[in-house]
């Protein structure tokens, strides 16, 4: 069958071949041709490498022809330029690389008037073109077909992996000794927040956020709420917890509950503490600014994720006198938080505050674990700065490290 | 009970989350396919938590008529509001014009729901004025050096301010391009690790504050 | 109570007449001038320009009302250019909200320039699922949407001939005004389904995005009404966008002159309460 094809694919392009350029042609066949099924991919897709001419100029092109089954004539799939379609420009990591950086390769995938099939083997071949001069590499069939697992992406799972490994060893350690965590000041204003409204009489308005619970920072935001909720308990003290979503609005009332049951309080539990408002952002703001002028909270907690309502929320909440403590890792809204609020939790510090509160070694352990991944990336950052900014001072080629960090993704 | 409400949700999310983790790294169609599959039941259940938002909706300011309490008249206009959209909404099959003409559903959208969003989105523009007067105060070197960056980006972001000060531009896209980009990818960074952290926590079950209530 | 002091604690709706006074005067008495393109506006042109005939281009209107003087005349300003160069647009919208005013644009701009519905361009509406829906368009577009917002099946179509999935359009550009939006469409889309991705969004959570802008994960980044100005300059069609950027200098002018006298007046009480203890101190 392969015999079949080849004759047939040389016969086709004999025709396409002028005589004058088989009698003598200077043109040479692209060499060291290889056509295999793309790796680490979902099938459709052939890949075909060859080598470098030894004199690649303007005139040199080279054109990919796919035969399949069904078709009469080999398709051409791509023309291109002699110095375009190298393996280096391909955006794979080293450790996937089919053939070295020097080599051509170009991709064949399905979509765009292609169909490769899964199973059914295909011919392809590359045609070196100068002027009027063609030369044909010998073709080369190949089946393409699905992966079960993407190498590119093993650095990936290698840091989760090992990620999750330091924070789970973390979270051992943390059962074990004390670890040291920075006072983050918003949080020690929490009980002073909670302590003024008391002293006042007023409501405590503590929101959530606009994300639902998939969200890490609502998540977050519950726990905190949990810890909020103990402390306003003890004091009996009003809370109002508006929400947008209700989902969240369900999660948060068990947590609040289960608070007040903690602080040996359940009859000062409130079952509308914990209500719906409107999942639209400005419907919700409107309500929320509503209750802040009415009722005239002491303290207000903005904690979870955040758009464009933060600043009218905020404000709001400023004009009414009160003590403001936010936490998002909204970080388009950090600029908002930080001018309108007292204390302002940024980004992951909110996902921390949740282990300063508590003190739980989970929480904690968790934290240091965060804290040795970032100090990694730094390690990263600092060596692919170092040998980047080398490779241009001494014209050196450090290519190979700056790979290896520039593949982690 | 206690399986139901702990165990059983314990271990969806353990082999949901452990089968969605590994479907990254997996290419293959059939990998595809149940991922595409379960896109389709997110899509079903985020209708439903939409039947859920209303249904509580209805609830809260129904109790709220009832027992007459403060502002219960709103809760009359929010129904008929609701009630009054939904109808109308229905009967031209959600669609806001037809045959070029527009619906009394394209009208309450147009006329209603644009201008009233609007409003809200642009009462923005006058609180940053008024916080940033309130606010914006050199207290510190800190807040001095912040405060001259944002003189400058707010003078480069214009036309009158690259008219009157041309460099002004330049300065800005680099603020943003370089200082800005960094300071942006550092918090990212910090929040990816976060987000990586407790995504790894609520698979093994460490961290199980959504499912409500404390520790067992 | 000092000048200073009463000039700290002013009503703030002495503060709110100013804006609104620097953004009506220059909308009734327009100045109009120049205005200098960003490169990173110039890429999302640059690609839409370099599109043969007949590519592709998707466009999905991630906003609601809320963010329509920023967002729409982004939209305007990409319509008429992806029309001009006769490509086949997709319009589509993941905010539900939005959909009305997403239809209405891609209608009136198709109108406008002479475009037929179903040939030209296919506005496809909303489906609920948000990260979901760009998942399910990456592997068949039309089991994501059957048919379109007009009810025609969208398989029959002559727009989308050849066009199986997201693997298939040449060019996306999402209009965001948040979440879900440009990130979305990176994440679930472009690095999985590996087409080429711009993104427009509002003002505020443009400088958020610059990181995505300089890796390369979006070519080009339209932000806010500004980034909108640029485009229309960049098309020829001085449009909204234009008009609306002398309100925003007056308003940016007025803000810079807030802050300056407000710090004046912090400085002057700072000093004379400095004054007032050293006075204190010396009596003592």
């Amino acid at each position: 069958m392969k015999t079949v094809w080849t004759l047939t694919i040389l016969l086709i392009s004999c025709a396409f071949t002028p005589w004058n350029a088989r009698a003598g042609e200077t043109v040479s066949p692209p060499q060291q041709v290889h056509v295999f099924d793309t790796p680490d991919d979902g099938g459709g897709s052939l890949t075909v490498t060859w080598a470098k001419a030894d004199e690649e100029d303007k005139s040199l092109r080279y054109q990919v022809l796919l035969h399949e089954p069904s078709a009469g004539e080999p398709k051409v799939i791509a023309e291109f330029a002699s110095d375009t379609h190298y393996v280096r420009d391909a955006k794979a990591p080293w450790w996937t690389r089919p053939a070295p950086k020097d080599m051509h390769q170009f991709t064949i995938k399905s979509g765009k008037g292609i169909d490769l099939k899964d199973g059914t083997p295909y011919a392809v071949t590359v045609v070196a073109i100068a002027g009027d001069q063609r030369a044909l590499a010998a073709p080369m069939q190949t089946t393409p077909g699905p992966n079960w697992f993407n190498w590119n992406q093993i650095n990936n799972l290698a840091i989760v992996v090992i990620f999750g490994f330091v924070v789970l060893g973390s979270i051992r350690a943390a059962k074990r000794r004390e670890i040291f965590l920075r006072r983050i000041a918003g949080l020690d204003a929490v009980d002073e927040a909670i302590g003024r409204a008391t002293e006042l009489g007023k409501p405590i308005l503590y929101l959530t956020g606009a994300g639902d619970m998939s969200e890490p920072s609502t998540v977050a935001a519950a726990v905190i709420l949990g810890r909020v909720a103990k402390r306003v308990a003890a004091y009996e003290t009003d809370l109002m917890v508006p929400h947008r979503d209700p989902i969240v609005m369900a999660v948060c009332q068990e947590i609040t509950k289960q608070s007040y049951l903690e602080a040996g309080k359940p009859d000062v539990f409130k079952e509308d503490s914990n209500f719906f408002i409107t999942t639209d952002q400005f419907s919700y703001t409107a309500a929320v600014d509503g209750i802040m002028l009415r009722k005239k909270p002491a303290a207000n907690f903005f904690m979870g994720s955040y758009f464009a309502e933060s600043l009218l929320l905020t404000e709001t909440g400023a004009s009414t006198g009160a003590i403001q403590i936010a936490g998002t890792d909204s970080d388009h809204q950090l600029p908002f938080f930080v001018t309108t609020c007292d204390y302002t939790l940024i980004g992951e510090e909110l996902y921390a505050a949740s282990a300063y509160l508590s003190r739980e070694p989970v929480q904690v352990g968790t934290l240091r674990g965060q804290d040795i991944g970032k100090a990694c990336i730094l390690v990263a950052l600092g060596i692919g700065t170092a040998f980047a900014t080398a490779s241009v001072l001494f014209h050196a080629d450090f290519s190979f490290a700056l790979d290896l960090v520039k593949d982690w993704k | 009970m206690t399986f139901l409400r702990r165990q059983l949700p314990l271990l969806i999310t353990f082999v949901t989350g452990i089968l969605f983790a590994a479907q990254y790294y997996i290419p293959h169609p059939s990998s595809e396919l149940m991922l595409t599959s379960v896109s389709k039941w997110l899509q079903i259940i985020g209708g439903f938590a939409l039947i859920l938002g209303v249904t509580s909706l209805f609830h809260i300011h129904a109790v709220k008529i009832r027992r007459k309490e403060a502002g219960w008249g709103y809760s009359f206009v929010l129904y008929a509001g609701m009630l009054g959209t939904i109808v109308i909404g229905l009967w031209h099959g959600g669609k806001e014009t037809t045959d070029g003409v527009t619906t009394a559903f394209g009208w309450i959208y147009t006329f209603m729901m644009v201008p009233l969003q609007g409003t809200m989105f642009a009462i923005l523009a006058f609180f940053i004025a008024s916080a940033a007067y309130r606010s914006f105060r050199a207290r510190s070197r800190e807040a001095a050096v912040l405060l001259i960056a944002a003189v400058i980006v707010m003078l480069g972001r214009v036309p009158l301010g690259e008219h009157l000060i041309p460099i002004s531009g330049d300065i800005t896209q680099w603020i943003l391009n370089v200082l800005n980009a960094s300071v942006r990818r550092a918090i990212l960074i910090g929040i990816s690790l976060g987000a990586v952290a407790l995504s790894l926590k609520i698979i093994f079950g460490v961290e199980r504050a959504y499912l409500g209530g404390g520790k067992e | 109570m000092t000048v200073a002091e009463r000039m700290l604690s002013i009503d703030r709706r002495i503060i709110f007449l100013v804006i609104g006074l620097c953004t009506l005067i220059p909308l009734l008495y327009p100045v109009g001038l120049a205005i200098k393109v960003s490169p990173e506006v110039k890429s999302v042109y640059d690609y839409i320009e370099a599109l043969p005939e007949g590519s592709v281009f998707l466009l999905s209107l991630d906003f609601d009302p809320a963010s329509k003087p920023e967002l729409y005349p982004q939209a305007v300003a990409l319509l008429h250019h992806a029309f001009k160069k006769n490509l086949r647009v997709i319009g589509m919208t993941l905010w539900l909200p939005g959909t009305g005013m997403a239809n209405e644009v891609v209608s009136r701009v198709a109108r406008e320039d002479g475009k037929v519905s179903g040939k030209d361009y296919v506005f496809l509406g909303w489906s609920p699922g948000g990260s979901s829906v760009i998942i399910n368009m990456g592997q068949d577009l039309y089991k994501a949407f059957p048919t379109d917002y007009n009810n025609q099946p969208t398989k029959d179509l002559p727009v989308l001939r050849d066009v199986q999935s997201l693997r298939d359009v040449s060019y996306v550009v999402s209009l965001a005004a948040g979440s879900t939006g440009i990130e979305t469409w990176y994440v679930f889309g472009k690095d999985k389904y590996k087409f080429e991705l711009g993104g427009g969004c509002t003002g505020v959570i443009a400088p958020g995005l610059y990181p995505l802008l300089r890796s390369g994960q979006l070519n080009g980044l339209i932000g806010g009404l500004r980034g909108a100005a640029e485009y229309e300059v960049l098309i020829g069609r001085k449009d909204k966008a234009v008009a609306g950027m002398d309100a925003q200098s007056a308003t940016h002018f007025a803000i810079i002159l807030l802050v300056i006298l407000c710090n004046i007046f912090y400085l002057l009480i700072r000093a004379s309460n400095r004054q007032a203890e050293q006075n204190r101190s010396e009596r003592a």
